[in-house]
């Protein structure tokens, strides 16, 4: 056919490929013939030594071996890999039931969680995020909100105190007049306040001295107590499924005035009652149109402006979607707990 | 407050299930807390006189054990009695066999140190009506032989636990609760008819007040009563007493109770006797007087308290509490009775101040009625009459110097709608209002509303909004959604954003996160060595719960003590929080800097069949604040040592961004630390300062992809020198490597034998313009490996 040595060559490769069991002696053969050091390279680098006629002939004739013992030597190895990883899968005896090498399970914690359901409605809702200080002043924390020092009205938040008119915060309520200042008369304004709150009550099952809140305020030129219940609604509906509803029972914040206690309906009975709600409907928040004094106190003329503001306790709303009897369970921060939120 | 709702029946012709009357009142504003029945489950308990004492039969609990013999009217029963009022003659609650008892308790025939008793005579407790049990039996004389108790006493009524906020005192009383159902059912109301008859004598005669401190004492009045006799109140009144949860104590101090339930206003009645001179004097305290109270306890008051005093001593703490020296006793027989009206603030101050909190001084802290309260004294003056033998002196002593002003309010019915976004037609507008007691003049659209003296918490147009709405409603109020022209994009805030940012890399990193309590106890931040001066809880619950926490590490380090106390050693834990400390400025002098804080512990995965059990240290809490730094698009070199205490001086470290500053620091926790938080493993812990670091990463261009190939080297040097840090050597490496070095990492550390380490980089080569040759990173690579060694006196290790 070609040349006696390139046919040469060729035989004992093809014979050799044909033998080689392995991939590694394929990868060898590889080396041996086509390499840099390899027969027919050598072959092919000592095409000037030939004589001027033969030169072409050789050179067709070892290119064309090339490629064939190439793609050969490809095919070969192809089939030899793929045998070897089944060999080494049976070697391993592979048990598919062992555990998988999973990462370990970070867990955002249930507080956070509700914190973050909460916020992300409300800024759905176009209610943009505000935050306060937790340490805060005699007056934002209450005279600025209607309670007045000697009020009755005190002994509905005991608040620690850190020195003669600084507090820690009762509620997230001081950011409402904050807000108000810092708009300097501006509408609308539409905020939510997430944050962290205080009152002197022993720690138990259902109280602790730390806990946390969301506030909201709205004030704007016509807005009212009707807006307020349509919006506490949609909240209910986004939060607690799409059949909630709501109900407004009157009741006292010296801020607010008309105050209102908001039930949503049992999601857990769906308002048949029981262990969690007795009556069908669950107490989750403090509501009411904003005092009068409060929108002068914010800088704002209360025959102009309107607003309505609303809070809720985080860890009430947790301890009801999670089935948590006990609020100390989410300040203990118990491994056993948090993974379950994973 | 525990309401009868018998009793507010006798005022309000409403014709409710107790429980119907509680679902209108919290409707409305008063919540309702229980409705329950006074005296649960007692059947057949009837009025029983002992008519003979037979035998003594033994000894119980210090009383003698005696046999009687108890008449029902038809029917005569043995039994036997430990009671220490058993006497011959009283009459007394008596269960007879087949009787029931509070908890279902069956009476039946019993044997009692070999006696049979046939039925038991029964204490207040043993019928469920209060504790009171050392008194012995609850005697009802005067009434019916036979007679059934539960009806006798009213004992098959409801009791309304009503909670009652701070804006409602009118409404701390039976005929307050009546007037409220009045209002809402359009019942007629009928407060209880006072008819007092007078003697001819003149109190002015017989008694003398004079109001030196009117500031604190707007109104004080006095009824003088003489010729009473003390003694036990009658049967119905004292059960009425226990169903308000009060004590019985006497016929007078009783009355003045029960008109304090009736109708709302704390009364005090004086032995007249032992005032001095029968004059009261209303002043101040003086500074370092003390007073001994009802209760017996001496008391120091000072300059800003009010006393109700004789003209040689206070008798009376106004307001409050009364006095020992003055108290009713049994010999009394002449009463001076206070009814008056006393500062809000000022009782408030003082009760709190005393720590002395009672019925009155909760009512008038609230705020009082100053005209109702004649109508107290009167009705009160009464009762004494009518049921303590009393003789009521004519007139009533009243200091009243300035007038209360009658309240008006201007309601504007389109205000009403601009605020509740509804409002009822007119009509039904001037009827609710009417219906609370206010009276009301229209002029079309516009109501003239004078508000009685009852009602302290009605000053506004929005105030009686509210009136409005609560009485018709507040199932009326429409669902509707703010409107205005004006749309705006809501955000987080960028502190959420960040924090969100953080949260996410690691719980994705596999850390649990916790919320922890942001009040600490001191000795915590002393054990971690805290410098900023703390913020201290004037009046805290506990120590451990008396600063706020002034370390950063505070709250995670407590997670780990708790979880490792329960036996769960490895710990992956972080917090998002504030600490607290003073800091000239702000409203208040303090700062709240924001922290993310971890803490690991034990082994850094669970053990496993692929093994990796490894023990966590310092570089796994490095790399956490590392990893949360680049959430942020942080990048950060490291410092040793640090500003924050608490960690191993040989152990701490800063993460400093190139522009200078400290944003983080590492390290393991100190030994002295672990003592104080009582935890044994090695902790490793970072704190990142949030407020130094943006809310995001920002990104600009993106790079292109490199088109040629890149090309690898390895070198590892010996390194002897202690202090020579692997940044150090990193630094050369970079510097001499030059613009074609795209990347250096280490990828081996170990120690060798003779105690020095061996450090191996991986340095990556690539040019954006072409492909590198080998001979050209060659080149390159033995030029940096010559240079650090030479630089930095160091081996080339294997070359």
């Amino acid at each position: 056919m070609g040349h006696p040595r390139v046919d040469a060559i060729a035989g004992e490769a093809r014979e050799a490929i044909e033998r080689a069991g392995s991939s590694t002696e394929l990868e060898a053969l590889r080396v041996r013939f086509l390499g840099r050091q390899g027969a027919l390279t050598q072959l092919l680098r000592s095409l000037g030594t030939l004589p001027p006629e033969e030169r072409p002939l050789v050179g067709a004739a070892a290119n064309e071996v090339k490629r064939e013992l190439e793609a050969l030597l490809d095919s070969r190895l192809a089939a030899a890999v793929e045998r070897e990883r089944r060999q080494q899968r049976q070697q391993a005896r592979l048990d598919l039931t062992l555990p998988g090498r999973r990462p370990p399970p970070g867990a955002i914690h249930p507080l956070t969680r509700v914190h973050d359901e909460i916020v992300s409605i409300f800024v759905g809702l176009g209610f943009s995020v505000a935050e306060g200080p937790e340490i805060e002043t005699d007056f934002y924390n209450f005279e600025a909100l209607n309670i007045p020092r000697d009020h009755p009205a005190r002994d509905m938040q005991d608040t620690f105190y850190v020195s003669d008119g600084t507090l820690l915060r009762t509620h997230t309520s001081p950011v409402q007049i904050r807000t108000m200042r810092a708009a300097r008369g501006a509408v609308p304004v539409k905020i939510i306040v997430p944050g962290r709150v205080y009152r002197r009550d022993v720690a138990d099952a259902s109280h602790s001295p730390v806990f946390h809140q969301v506030e909201g305020l709205a004030v704007d030129r016509h807005i009212t107590m009707a807006d307020l219940k349509g919006t506490l609604e949609l909240f209910a509906r986004e939060m607690f499924g799409p059949g909630s509803t709501v109900r407004f029972r009157p009741s006292f914040f010296p801020f607010t005035e008309p105050s209102a206690e908001v039930d949503v309906r049992c999601f857990m009975c769906a308002g048949k009652g029981c262990r969690a709600c007795k009556d069908g409907w669950l107490e989750i928040l403090g509501s009411g149109m904003v005092h009068p004094q409060v929108l002068r106190n914010g800088g704002y003329d209360p025959e102009e402006v309107t607003g309505w503001a609303f809070g809720m306790g985080i860890e009430r709303i947790a301890m009801l979607r999670y089935g948590v009897d006990d609020l100390r369970l989410f300040f203990e921060n118990d491994l056993r707990f948090l993974r379950q939120f994973a | 407050m525990k309401i009868p709702y018998g009793w507010v029946r006798e005022m309000v012709d409403v014709d409710l299930s107790a429980e119907d009357a509680a679902d209108r009142l919290v409707n409305a504003g008063l919540e309702v807390a229980s409705v329950t029945p006074i005296a649960p489950d007692v059947k057949g308990v009837v009025v029983g006189e002992i008519e003979a004492i037979e035998r003594e039969i033994g000894e119980s609990h210090g009383h003698r054990l005696l046999l009687c013999r108890v008449s029902t009217g038809r029917a005569r029963f043995p039994v036997v009695c430990g009671a220490p009022n058993t006497t011959v003659g009283v009459r007394a609650a008596f269960a007879p066999p087949g009787a029931t008892l509070p908890g279902g308790r069956a009476i039946g025939v019993a044997k009692i140190r070999g006696v049979e008793s046939h039925g038991m005579l029964c204490s207040e407790r043993e019928l469920g009506l209060g504790e009171e049990h050392e008194a012995g039996l609850l005697l009802v004389d005067g009434a019916p032989l036979g007679a059934d108790l539960v009806r006798l006493l009213g004992l098959d009524d409801r009791v309304l636990e009503v909670e009652i906020t701070p804006n409602r005192p009118d409404c701390l009383s039976i005929l307050g609760v009546a007037r409220e159902l009045a209002a809402l059912t359009g019942a007629r109301l009928r407060p209880p008819k006072i008819a007092l008859r007078e003697s001819r004598q003149a109190a002015r005669a017989l008694a003398r007040v004079r109001v030196e401190a009117p500031d604190l004492c707007p109104r004080y009045t006095v009824r003088v009563i003489s010729g009473l006799r003390i003694g036990p109140s009658p049967a119905w009144m004292a059960a009425r007493l226990r169903a308000c949860g009060l004590r019985p104590i006497s016929n007078v101090v009783d009355i003045t109770n029960y008109v304090l339930w009736e109708l709302g206003h704390p009364l005090h009645a004086f032995d007249a006797d032992r005032v001095s001179g029968q004059t009261i004097v209303v002043r101040r305290a003086a500074a370092g007087e003390r007073f001994t109270t009802l209760d017996g306890q001496a008391r120091p008051l000072d300059g800003s308290m009010l006393v109700i005093a004789d003209p040689e001593r206070a008798i009376g703490l106004a307001g409050v509490m009364g006095g020992q020296n003055s108290e009713v006793g049994e010999r009394t027989t002449r009463v001076l009775l206070e009814s008056a009206y006393f500062d809000p603030a000022s009782i408030r101050r003082t009760s709190r101040a005393l720590g002395l909190r009672t019925d009155a001084a909760y009512r008038f802290e609230r705020g009082a009625d100053i005209e109702g309260l004649v109508a107290a004294n009167d009705r009160a003056a009464q009762l004494m009459a009518e049921l303590a033998g009393g003789v009521v002196a004519r007139g009533l002593l009243d200091v009243y110097r300035r007038r209360r002003k009658p309240v008006r309010v201007r309601l504007r019915l389109a205000r009403v709608e601009r605020v509740l976004g509804i409002a009822p037609p007119r009509a039904q507008a001037r009827k609710i209002l009417t219906g609370l007691g206010l009276a009301v003049r229209d002029h079309g659209g516009i109501l003239d509303v004078e508000v009685p003296s009852f009602r302290r918490d009605l000053a506004l147009e929005d105030d009686l909004a509210e009136e409005i709405i609560r009485v018709w409603g507040y199932d009326k109020l429409p669902s509707t959604l703010p409107g205005g022209a004006t749309v705006r994009v809501a955000r987080e805030s960028d502190r959420l954003r960040q924090e969100g940012l953080v949260r996410r890399a690691l719980v994705g990193a596999g850390l649990l996160e916790a919320v922890t309590s942001s009040l600490s106890d001191p000795t915590r931040a002393g054990a971690l060595g805290a410098t900023p001066e703390p913020v201290k809880v004037l009046n805290p619950l506990s120590q451990d719960a008396s600063h706020l926490r002034v370390h950063p590490l505070e709250g995670v380090l407590a997670v780990v003590a708790t979880n490792v106390r329960r036996q769960q050693s490895d710990v992956r834990i972080f917090e998002l929080g504030r600490t607290y400390q003073r800091a000239p400025g702000g409203d208040t002098d303090t700062s709240e800097p924001r922290w993310l804080a971890l803490a690991v512990t034990g082994a850094r995965r669970d053990p496993s069949w692929h093994g990796g059990a490894d023990p966590v240290d310092v570089y796994d809490a490095k790399g956490l604040a590392e990893h949360a730094l680049a959430a942020l698009g942080v990048d950060a070199h490291t410092r040793s040592g640090g500003g924050l205490g608490g960690f191993e001086p040989d152990c701490h470290g800063s993460l400093v961004t190139t522009a200078g500053e400290a944003v983080a620091e590492f390290g393991e926790l100190a030994a002295a630390a672990r003592a104080q938080f009582g935890i044994d493993a090695p902790v490793f812990a970072a704190a990142v300062r949030l407020d130094a670091l943006p809310a995001a990463r920002t990104f600009e261009r993106a790079r292109p992809l490199p088109r040629f190939p890149s090309v690898q080297r390895d070198m590892a040097f010996q390194i002897t020198e202690a202090a020579l840090t692997t940044a150090a050597v990193e630094a050369v490496i970079r510097r001499e490597a030059g613009p074609l070095l795209r990347d250096v990492a280490v990828f081996d550390v170990f120690r060798l034998p003779d105690g020095s380490r061996s450090l191996a980089w991986r340095l990556t080569f690539q040019a954006d313009d072409r492909t590198l040759t080998d001979d050209e990173v060659n080149v390159i690579h033995a030029r940096v490996a010559a240079r650090v060694g030479a630089e930095l006196g160091i081996t080339l290790r294997g070359a």
